[in-house]
């Protein structure tokens, strides 16, 4: 890439502000801003800087509608959200997809709106680290801070996940590179091990590439356990692993002073699923019969673990609640979005600050091209393509105040830095403006019912 | 500028052992998941550009997987699966060797063909889908043009959609 000058153009510095892109929610960003708009982003990674240095020419600006022709018309806010709330209150089996962009302050909003209307609630997690809260459900979660890890840390391992592709800074800022109270040398304190089959960018500046089978995490961490608990291993290749390596491996890990394992999506999207991590928490249970270890899923959006903890706290249930019984209800492979697309369950779908149409698996999307979709977001993207209503949103972190929670469970409150386009509302405004809407059409339909 | 137009891909001319066969179509896993290209590019907002067909309609193979078909970097393969096909473009991948199997950054590419097979665990199938590879002469489609291919939702004519317009590179919608 060809050299960049560094950005002096600008007309005043926002300091401390926290980036809207990973679950690392760095929290040290300092955003240059000229004429409100960001110019410029100090301290954060390409993927942070992206974000918030946006695309304007994608920005959704105005609310639009589909028109009989199949094309977005644009229409103002009042058409467009009593569109959204006759849709919302017309359905039979409605699911709100998303909230992992959004503040937990929004969120707030659709749960009232939710179980007014029935609706399954669910967010990204259903389709990344599912499989992981069911396996935290199964064994327990052995937990730590960003903040411990720094301090103390003195092995960390990637499994399944590239940090350096999807938290750039995860290794600079909290893990690996820092120096911390008992790792004053930062870096060469500490042992990095990437166990991946890909020799992907992490593995690439690991101390230990562990390249078993695709898979193969499964077998890895049985053998990695019976290792541990003193058995010997009868086969001489373990998942493509030879024995020798599996037990010296067990060996340094039971030798450390504080390990950390951070796990990623390779485990959840393969055919274990959660019985990977399930192996993984169990394999940290043997760890700590000789010495501390702990274990944090490496999760992706900025809020995605809020809606889990939000959800967990005022329902009891993380992911994939389901409101059609009046009461919540949670029951996996059942209240999940992609199981209720796919069995073609579904008749309307509100996504809120999420793209199904780049990330769901084509069966699932197919559903949607079949149903309305109501889409609030702030960019133009793959499901606008599909989507009936389009409510502009705006940019938590950037353009309005929010609460996040990090990876780790600790909440961040994200401030506002810049105004937001004229046109577009707040998140929260958009989801207390449709359940105000929805709750007047429900109480006249009762009203009418009871003439 | 916080992002390039393209990856920067490897390009690989040595190899070991020179690949003597060629092979019409190759069998092998895919994987799909994020990449910092495809993360970069997706968040910043650009899913419309050509951009984004470059960073996600991209297949990372391993240079001696691609001699073996007689592809180049950026030349069009076809990925079937059980559950679709797509055209993407083949190209060296930074991480190789993996032989065996190819990398598609996660977005409606990769998703035309990746399992929704969730094994009653919510969670689909994005990794380890058995495919086939072969080369192909037609282009990678743009994001809004491959919605419009593969879901179909607002075209009456679907007979007729290959030779419709492209939507191009910009949002479509009509102003008041
Ligand atoms: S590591 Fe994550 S939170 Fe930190 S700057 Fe990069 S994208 Fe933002």
């Amino acid at each position: 890439m060809a050299y960049e000058p560094p950005v002096t153009d600008y007309d005043e510095i926002v300091e401390n502000c926290t980036c809207a892109f990973c679950g690392c929610n760095c929290d040290d960003l300092d955003f240059l801003v000229k004429d409100g708009h960001v110019v410029g982003v100090r301290h954060a990674c390409r993927l942070g800087a992206s974000k918030v240095m946006e695309d304007m020419d994608q920005r959704l600006l105005v609310p639009m509608i589909r028109d009989e022709n199949g094309e977005l018309q644009e229409v103002d806010w009042d058409t467009a959200l009593d569109k959204a709330a006759e849709l919302i209150a017309g359905a039979v089996r409605p699911i709100f997809y998303g909230w992992s962009e959004t503040s937990i302050e929004t969120m707030k909003h659709g749960i009232r709106l939710g179980e007014l209307v029935g609706a399954v609630l669910d967010n990204q997690a259903t389709i990344c680290h599912g499989p992981s809260l069911q396996a935290v459900q199964n064994v327990g979660y052995p937990v730590a801070t960003l903040g411990e890890i720094k301090n103390r840390a003195d092995m960390i391992v990637y499994t399944g996940s590239n940090p350096m592709n999807s938290h750039p800074r995860h290794l600079a800022r909290y893990t690996t590179f820092p120096r911390g109270w008992f790792r004053q040398r930062g870096r060469f304190d500490r042992t990095l091990v990437t166990m991946d089959p890909k020799y992907s960018d992490t593995a690439k500046m690991s101390d230990i590439w562990i390249g078993f089978e695709q898979n193969g995490d499964y077998g890895f961490y049985n053998a990695i356990r019976a290792a541990l608990k003193g058995k010997e291993i009868d086969q001489d290749y373990v998942s493509g692993i030879p024995k020798e390596v599996i037990m010296e491996l067990a060996e340094k890990m039971k030798n450390v002073q504080f390990g950390a394992l951070y796990f990623g999506l390779g485990l959840t999207h393969t055919l274990s699923k959660q019985r990977n991590i399930d192996m993984a928490i169990e394999m940290l249970t043997d760890l700590n019969e000789y010495t501390k270890w702990v274990l944090t899923p490496m999760r992706g959006h900025f809020n995605v673990n809020g809606f889990n903890i939000f959800m967990a706290y005022e329902m009891g249930f993380p992911y994939g609640v389901d409101f059609c019984r009046g009461y919540q209800r949670y029951m996996n492979g059942e209240t999940n979005t992609i199981d209720l697309l796919t069995r073609k369950e579904c008749d309307v779908f509100m996504v809120i600050a999420a793209d199904p149409g780049a990330h769901y698996p084509g069966g699932a999307v197919k559903h949607l091209a079949e149903i309305p979709v109501i889409q609030v977001d702030i960019h133009w993207g793959p499901s606008t393509e599909i989507a009936d209503v389009v409510l502009p949103g705006s940019f938590i972190g950037v353009e309005c105040g929010g609460t996040s929670y990090r990876m780790d469970g600790v909440p961040i409150y994200m401030k506002k830095a810049i105004d937001k386009p004229e046109t577009c509302r707040d998140d929260e405004w958009i989801i207390r403006e449709l359940l105000e809407r929805v709750q007047k059409i429900k109480d006249e339909e009762a009203a009418l019912a009871s003439k | 500028m916080t992002y390039i137009e393209k990856p920067v891909v490897p390009k690989v001319i040595k190899f070991e052992e020179p690949t003597a066969k060629e092979y019409k179509l190759l069998n092998m896993m895919l994987n799909t998941g994020s990449d910092i290209y495809q993360g970069a590019c997706k968040k910043r907002g650009s899913t419309c550009k050509d951009e984004y067909r470059k960073v996600c309609g991209v297949a990372y193979m391993d240079p001696k997987d691609m001699a073996k078909l007689g592809v180049t970097n950026w030349e069009s393969v076809k990925v079937t699966t059980d559950w679709g096909e797509v055209i993407v473009s083949a190209v060296h991948s930074r991480d190789a060797p993996h032989e065996g199997t190819i990398f598609i950054p996660k977005g409606p590419w990769a998703n035309v063909i990746t399992s929704h097979e969730t094994y009653c665990c919510c969670d689909p199938t994005y990794k380890g889908i058995y495919c086939t590879v072969e080369k192909s002469d037609e282009e990678v489609l743009l994001m809004a043009d491959l919605m419009r291919a593969v879901y179909k939702k607002y075209v009456e004519d679907e007979e007729g959609i290959p030779e419709l317009e492209s939507l191009g590179e910009m949002p479509v919608f009509k102003k008041k």
